[in-house]
């Protein structure tokens, strides 16, 4: 052990030093937003600010459930909404692209090759250019105020579907051609072989996804004025937009903005690791 | 059960010229091992996974055990493939991986057991079976791939190039072990190799391809001794056979082959060749194997035993025996001989033929006189 660490190299000091460095650096707004949100307020208001908390308090939050409470919607409401959107938006996404990929990367039919190139030209649309027909879509089949309204925005996403095909046209082709004689059906080729081999990938799309949908305003400004059906990305925009300014605001939105960023640290950390796992582990060659 | 019948088979790839097989046109016998060899892009493996219902055939009809099979689907075949790059789940453990293809075909439970233990047991990978493939070595990970295949108990094996990833030594010992499998379980088996020697030593029938078309269908002697043209002769064997041009002529009622710096009295076993040849220039390719190729010291009365002085280029020991390169005017001649007589560059020995050895093949169309048309 000892021998070993003798003969590290200057080199590897720098390099080590260099990237914990980076590495400290881009982990800062997370630092950041972790302190803020427990900060008293004299602390929010402090010039030049600090990264961390002095004297910790957790009124923050309870002034934000304060506020909450005080609404027309219950908080838990808003909650849900998101909890449920995101869940079903997530598996059906994952459903709709692997499903779609699978067939773009290793079935021949007509049209393939026009079909990929109109995914690939969607990659291009900025979201602003799809909103208008987004909403003359979902305003002509009736889907305000409903919870398909929330998902079948994001449901067809090109992105996922591309890099999906990238992923599982990797996948040997003999793999599959084992499997059919085997006696497995193009389902049991798709679920059996298919679907496992393809979780790195599909764990690099839920983190996106889930983010993507989780901080989304857009749905619930846009289709749902029923306030029940709003979610909570919106309610706590809403409320930062509603309290920029005043000094109360300030310990709401530090509060809020932990709140929204959790979720997505945990997915970010719970699909990683899946990413890295099976990377390491199935060696698809 | 396990006959195969190929009725004129064809396969033409979307465009494609012209096509990857072309009138393949064989019966494969019940328990027999053949080989499809041929230079890589022959059309071996298309042959194969034609066989195996991953390719569509373009023309003709495939029976196997009499039964039409061009429209029936690879797990409805009752066959088993080995892949050259094994094509193990890697998701999957090295049992599972063996017991997939039951569990599909809905195989009790206890009976999966029996039978993929008795396989690893068979293959001597017991103790792999929890682990995953990759965390085998190549030539373990190809013991799974064939465990795979004889656990589904396959009326028809298909392997296609399956030790060409294994080095040369793991090769050879899984070579001899597919061989015994092969003569324990007597199931059909149809093999696909680049090489040589693996169908040499493997299949009890050899199919030589070339762009698609058979070139030969027999048994390894046969191949070995009665190359049906130019093609066979010059891929089957190593060192290669060696190829003289020249032309026969006819002088005094016996048969002569002539070119620039030979004249050979041949054996009137060959008469009946020429006399077929009926033409007034017979333009032929001499053929003659390397092990039949004679080399000594000059003497005076060579001209008339049939021998020619030769010019040394190389050598090579391979052990048992060595191989000398020497030139004869244009024609560049291999020759095994004995690694006790060392020739050095530029020795100049007299090189004659074992003349009951010879080939003779067409000039024009590379086709082995002997060859009477009659060929199975
Ligand atoms: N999917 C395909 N599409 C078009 N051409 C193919 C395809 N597969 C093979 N070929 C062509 O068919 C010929 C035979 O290929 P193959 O059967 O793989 O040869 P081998 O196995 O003997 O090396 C080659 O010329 C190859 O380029
Ligand atoms: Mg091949």
């Amino acid at each position: 052990m000892i021998r070993r660490l003798r003969r590290i190299t200057p080199f590897q000091v720098i390099l080590v030093t260099v990237f914990t460095a980076l590495a400290a650096f881009m982990s800062l707004p997370i630092v950041f937003i972790l302190n803020h949100a427990f900060k008293p307020t004299n602390e929010l208001f402090l010039f030049p600010p600090r990264f961390f908390v002095q004297n910790p308090t957790g009124s923050n939050f309870e002034q934000l459930f304060l506020h909450a409470t005080n609404a027309t919607v219950p908080f838990s409401r808003y909650v849900f909404n998101s909890v449920f959107v995101v869940a079903l938006t997530l598996i059906s996404v994952i459903v709709v692209s692997t499903m779609a990929a699978y067939v773009l990367a290793k079935y021949q039919f007509h049209f393939k090759q026009l079909i990929l190139s109109l995914i690939t030209l969607s990659l291009m649309f900025a979201p602003e250019t799809v909103g208008i027909p987004r909403y003359l879509i979902i305003s002509g089949i009736h889907l305000h105020n409903t919870y398909l309204g929330h998902i079948l925005p994001s449901l067809a996403s090109p992105i996922a579907v591309f890099m999906l095909v990238g992923f599982i046209s990797q996948i040997p082709g003999e793999l599959m051609e084992a499997a059919r004689i085997d006696g497995a059906s193009h389902i049991g080729i798709f679920t059996k072989i298919v679907l496992p081999l393809a979780v790195p990938a599909i764990a690099t799309i839920s983190i996106f996804t889930f983010q993507g949908v989780w901080g989304d305003v857009e749905t619930s400004t846009l289709f749902m004025q029923d306030e029940t059906m709003r979610t909570l990305a919106f309610y706590v925009n809403s409320l930062l937009s509603g309290l920029q300014n005043s000094v109360a605001g300030q310990n709401v939105a530090a509060a809020a903005g932990l709140l929204m960023f959790i979720p997505n640290l945990i997915i970010f950390l719970l699909f990683q690791r899946k990413v890295l796992e099976t990377m390491i582990h199935s060696g698809i060659k | 059960m396990g006959s195969i019948t190929f009725n004129h088979v064809f396969k033409q790839y979307k465009g494609e010229s012209r096509p990857a097989v072309n009138d393949f046109h064989l019966s494969i016998e019940e328990g027999e091992f053949l080989v499809l060899v041929g230079p890589s892009g022959c059309g071996k493996s298309t042959t194969l996974r034609m066989l195996a219902g991953l390719e569509e055939i373009s023309g003709g009809e495939l029976y196997i055990d009499d039964k039409f099979v061009n429209y029936v689907s690879p797990k409805d075949r009752d066959i088993a493939m080995v892949f050259q790059n094994y094509a193990l789940y890697p998701n999957l453990s090295v049992y599972e991986n063996i017991a997939l293809g039951l569990k599909l075909r809905k195989t009790p439970k206890y009976e999966i057991e029996l039978r993929v233990n008795r396989v690893a047991k068979i293959l001597e990978i017991s103790h792999l079976l929890d682990r995953k493939p990759s965390q085998l070595s190549g030539g373990q990970k190809q013991r799974v791939a064939l465990g795979r295949a004889i656990a589904r108990e396959p009326q028809v094996f298909l392997m296609d190039e399956p030790l060409s990833n294994l080095d040369a030594k793991l090769r050879a010992q899984t070579r001899a072990e597919i061989i015994k499998l092969q003569s324990d379980l007597k199931r059909t088996t149809v093999y696909v190799t680049h090489d040589q020697v693996e169908a040499m030593t493997m299949g009890t029938r050899i199919v030589v391809m070339k762009d698609g078309v058979i070139q030969q269908v027999a048994p390894p002697k046969r191949l070995y001794d009665e190359p049906a043209n130019l093609f066979v002769a010059g891929f089957i064997g190593s060192p290669q056979m060696n190829f003289v041009e020249g032309s026969v002529t006819r002088e005094e009622g016996r048969y002569y082959f002539n070119n620039k710096r030979m004249k050979l009295l041949l054996p009137s076993a060959y008469d009946g060749l020429f006399d077929r040849m009926n033409r007034a220039v017979r333009n032929v390719v001499l053929g003659v194997r390397p092990e039949h190729v004679l080399l000594k010291t000059p003497e005076p009365d060579d001209d008339e035993k049939g021998f020619v002085t030769s010019a040394v280029q190389m050598t090579e020991v391979t052990g048992a025996d060595s191989y000398v390169y020497v030139t004869v005017g244009e024609s560049k001649i291999i020759a095994r001989t004995d690694p006790g007589t060392a020739y050095r560059n530029e020795d100049k020995p007299a090189i004659g033929f074992n003349m009951s050895k010879l080939h003779f093949f067409d000039e024009n169309t590379g086709i082995s006189l002997a060859d009477g048309g009659d060929e199975e």
